[in-house]
């Protein structure tokens, strides 16, 4: 008996409960889904630059070609790392940015496309496979501050290994920074010899520093925290051009210049229209304006003669191999952190 | 208790649902009906204003495409800028000329092929130079008419935002100069405010949904990226809990989304305040329900108590019980009818009572009727056998106490003290030791303090009859042996001992409950039996047994000990 008028007081609950919210539920809101593009307009982009460097680029190609972009902006292994696990039903088309070695590692999430202009571009940065298509040339360069250290003081690799400078070298952790990974490498294929060695060594100059973000470095030799750093051109030049207090060599022992790149996700919703982004990015008037407005070093042959940047072939050049870099990525990054920090073992 | 746990518990439930249930769904109307018309009121007007947004950037759109006309088709300027010239007065009235209508709304540039700038509507440039290959003017290149591109100019109230461009060609169709207007953000402030209500946010996009203008500016770095999301997402741009509401609408030329941003109709404060006022509300109708089922509950089930034990009594057999009817309502009703009930029920019990006495009554005078033809009958078959063959003087007195026994017998006391009793059984005696020649004795020892109660008249002398009739019948030295002794307190024993011929065995016991039938030739002893219940009730009566020694009878009666004007005991 009582029982059954709790069943009923429940049963009345709930209707009270389900016309009340239906009665809120009930207003539909109108609808702007008339405004929305259609799937074939739509392009899914996963990127890693920053704000500034996209944000052109993403507007030009849509004023372009009529394609809306939806943009995921984040940390480049982060987002390798999401478009592994969306293997399976992915929700981008292209990853933007990121080191090609970095792409080359996660070479199973894309599919190879070659761009219209691949035959233009530049043959040492281009993917013989067409797994990526590069973005811009980025070669490693040191830094040093330019009111503190005198610009004889620091020409090559080896120099980083004075005890002038220990303690006293800009450097963000490999495992944090794709770019200082490279910079590492680049080290590594300019000492020759013994890798182990040269990494202790390294260790050894840094005197257990190491900074958290690529963006410290310059931050640090600017404002004299420290002495030299390793970072990229582009993003050196950035800084002179800002005016802060440093200047930039090209190590005269040889130096990287990996690209960064973008890839097409493998089984894109969007892939044509993803073809259309690559084609774009490689394309000569993004090249150019990357090159005149961002300091980013064209990675394919343009016709305009004069150029801010020094030009590539006055660069000396190692031959970087960007497979090996990423085949042995992890063993490399578990070697320095023993090294470096003396208690994981390689 | 429980009962009125339940039955109040019911009635709680009764009322919580008949005030609440119609509370909430009367609340829940309101609001939805509130909601409607205020969010129907809400989007007219939303509708009138972006209405007037979207005609106010038709107009500008106009404007420009009358300038970008006329320039074009003006036969001085293209040529002029193809030649490179840089301070032509020609150019300069020309675009002034044309700009006339527009020009407070815009800067309007003239940029050579190059992208280099040459002329403008105010004193400086925006840009110097422009890309060729970029921006608006590759755009204004692949187009005839006008081409709009949004600008990241910044914060500044002089910040450009939004530009377009048309190409200006020579007659042998190669380009020779571009017109830029640019729109900055205190020329879209002076455009657009008035034409939305102050309390509402104006959002204008371009046709991808990147931001323009916004008349706040921070709506243009939060709230776009956001709509934007939505749009793509295919989620609608507000929810019902949201603090705004959005409307759109297209300006299609420019490719220009003027969105709207309106508080809603019905923002959270407001509705968290009916939601207090309908829990409010409902408390209220909780607390009368309660009070109310507590009231009603007591009201009913006090009446009820009261003729609950009321009728418990009544089956204990006390009919003096009476409900106070408290109301005029059905269960004081219910009580008076109950009372009524119970006053005829009283009635009808006594009035049985009464029936039953009078029965009695008549029975036993009927009984004592019997006797005395009976008696008298055989005495004077007797006196009239003796005087006839006798000639004895016997007569006289048989004839004296025959005289006395009857004036007793017709007395009209029910209830006579022993000792006249014994008197008149020894009037009795004398009448029938003359009738049998005096072939027995008799003896009456009675204590002289029971001489007085108070016995039922003619008890003693059927029983002595019967043991003269049945007993002695026969027997030489017959003796009648009358006892009377106290029981107890309140007891009186009556005891005839007769040395005859004894009992039958199946006589001996208490006498009650013999029918009429069996005691046929006992039926004094019968009569006498009957006579002792009716009147002291079904414990009283004849007891039979054998006297001593195995010969004889010996009859008792008990009864009640009664004294003359006493109490019973």
């Amino acid at each position: 008996m009582v029982k059954q008028r709790v069943r009923g007081l429940l049963c009345l609950a709930v209707t009270c409960s389900l016309l009340l919210a239906g009665c809120t539920a009930s207003r539909p809101v109108p609808a702007t889904s008339a405004y929305a593009p259609p799937e074939e307009q739509r392009l899914v982009v996963y990127t890693s630059h920053k704000e500034e460097v996209y944000q052109p680029i993403i507007k030009e190609f849509e004023a372009r070609t009529g394609i809306w972009v939806e943009l995921v902006a984040g940390g480049t292994n982060e987002l390798l790392e999401r478009l592994t696990q969306e293997a399976d039903s992915p929700k981008a088309d292209v990853m933007f940015g990121g080191g090609v070695d970095s792409l080359e590692a996660y070479g199973d999430c894309f599919t190879p496309y070659f761009c219209k202009d691949w035959q233009q571009l530049t043959p040492s940065m281009r993917s013989e496979s067409g797994l990526w298509t590069p973005f811009s040339a980025l070669p490693v360069v040191l830094i040093y501050n330019a009111t503190l250290v005198s610009p004889d003081r620091i020409t090559a690799w080896h120099d980083l290994f004075s005890p002038a400078w220990q303690g006293r070298i800009a450097f963000c952790d490999p495992s944090i920074s794709g770019s200082s990974f490279t910079g590492l490498v680049t080290l590594l294929s300019a000492m020759g010899g013994n890798q182990d060695k040269t990494l202790m060594d390294f260790a050894v100059s840094l005197d257990g520093r190491q900074l958290s973000s690529s963006g410290d470095v310059l931050t640090s030799v600017a404002n004299g925290t420290d002495l030299v750093g390793i970072t990229l051109e582009e993003t050196a030049l950035k800084r002179v051009e800002a005016g802060d207090d440093i200047a930039l060599v090209y190590p005269k022992d040889g130096t990287s210049c990996v690209p960064d790149g973008c890839a097409i996700v493998k089984d894109a919703p969007h892939w044509k229209n993803a073809q259309q982004f690559l084609d774009f990015i490689s394309g000569q008037d993004v090249q150019q304006r990357m090159e005149t407005e961002f300091s980013r070093r064209p990675i394919r042959s343009l016709p305009q003669e004069e150029t801010v940047l020094l030009p590539l072939s006055d660069i000396p050049l190692l031959d970087y191999d960007i497979s090996w870099a990423s085949e042995h990525h992890n063993g490399i990054l578990m070697s320095w952190a023993f090294y470096f920090g003396g208690e994981e073992q390689p | 208790m429980k009962l009125t746990r339940s039955f109040r518990t019911r009635l709680f439930v009764g009322f919580l649902l008949a005030s609440l249930l119609p509370l909430l769904l009367c609340s829940a109307m309101l609001l939805q009906i509130f909601r409607l018309q205020m969010n129907a009121q809400a989007d007219s007007e939303s509708n009138a204003q972006l209405d007037h947004v979207i005609t106010t950037l038709d107009s500008l759109y106009d404007g420009f495409r009358q300038t970008s006309q006329a320039l074009k088709a003006n036969p001085y300027i293209a040529p002029s800028l193809a030649r490179g010239q840089t301070d032509s007065a020609m150019v300069y009235s020309e675009l002034y000329s044309a700009t006339e209508g527009s020009r407070a709304n815009a800067q309007f540039d003239l940029y050579d092929q190059a992208g280099i700038w040459r002329y403008s509507t105010k004193s400086l440039p925006l840009y110097p130079q422009l890309p060729t290959q970029w921006g608006t003017l590759y755009a204004a290149r692949q187009t005839d008419g006008l081409a709009f591109a949004q600008v990241d100019g910044g914060e500044s109230s002089s910040a450009p935002l939004f530009q377009a461009a048309a190409k200006l060609t020579t007659s042998d169709g190669q380009v020779a100069g571009y017109l830029v207007i640019t729109m900055t953000r205190s020329n879209f402030h002076q455009l657009l405010d008035g034409t939305y209500s102050s309390q509402n946010d104006l959002l204008l996009l371009n046709q991808y949904w990147r931001p323009v203008y916004s008349s706040l500016s921070s709506l243009s770095g939060t709230l776009a990226p956001l709509l934007r999301e939505k749009l793509l997402a295919g989620e609608p741009l507000y929810g019902e809990g949201d603090e705004y509401a959005y409307g759109t609408a297209l300006q299609e030329e420019m490719g220009l989304y003027a969105v709207l941003q309106r508080p809603q109709a019905l923002n959270q404060s407001t509705r968290g305040l009916l939601t207090t006022v309908t829990a409010g509300s409902a408390l209220v109708c909780v607390g009368i329900s309660i009070l109310m089922g507590l009231r009603l509950s007591r009201q009913m089930f006090y009446p009820i108590e009261r003729l609950h034990s009321a009728i418990g009594e009544v089956a204990h057999n006390n009919l003096d019980v009476y409900v106070p009817p408290y109301r005029d309502d059905e269960l004081g009703q219910l009580a008076q009818r109950f009372n009524g009930m119970l006053v005829a029920l009283k009635h009808n019990q006594e009035q049985l009572v009464e029936n039953q006495r009078e029965l009695n009554q008549a029975q036993i005078r009927m009984l004592q009727a019997q006797l005395n033809p009976h008696f008298l009958c055989n005495t004077l078959d007797t006196m009239k056998w003796i005087s006839k063959i006798n000639q004895v003087p016997q007569v006289a007195l048989m004839s004296t106490n025959l005289a006395d026994i009857l004036r007793f017998c017709i007395s009209p006391e029910e209830f006579v003290p022993l000792h006249r009793e014994v008197e008149i059984l020894q009037r009795y005696m004398e009448i029938q030791k003359i009738r049998l020649s005096s072939t027995f004795s008799f003896q009456a020892e009675i204590p002289p303090e029971l001489e007085s109660c108070l016995v039922p008249k003619m008890i003693l002398q059927p029983i002595v009859e019967n043991a003269i009739l049945h007993g002695l019948e026969g027997v030489e030295d017959g003796h009648i042996l009358v006892q009377a002794e106290k029981v107890g307190s309140c007891l009186l024993k009556i005891i005839v001992t007769d040395n005859g011929k004894g009992l039958p065995a199946d006589m001996t016991g208490a006498y009650a409950h013999r029918s009429r039938e069996l005691s046929r030739g006992h039926l004094g002893l019968y009569n006498v039996d009957t006579i002792l219940r009716k009147y002291y009730g079904e414990d009283f009566g004849l007891y039979l047994s054998t006297g001593s020694g195995g010969r004889g009878a010996v009859v008792s009666a008990t009864l009640p000990l009664r004294w003359e004007e006493e109490p019973e005991c």
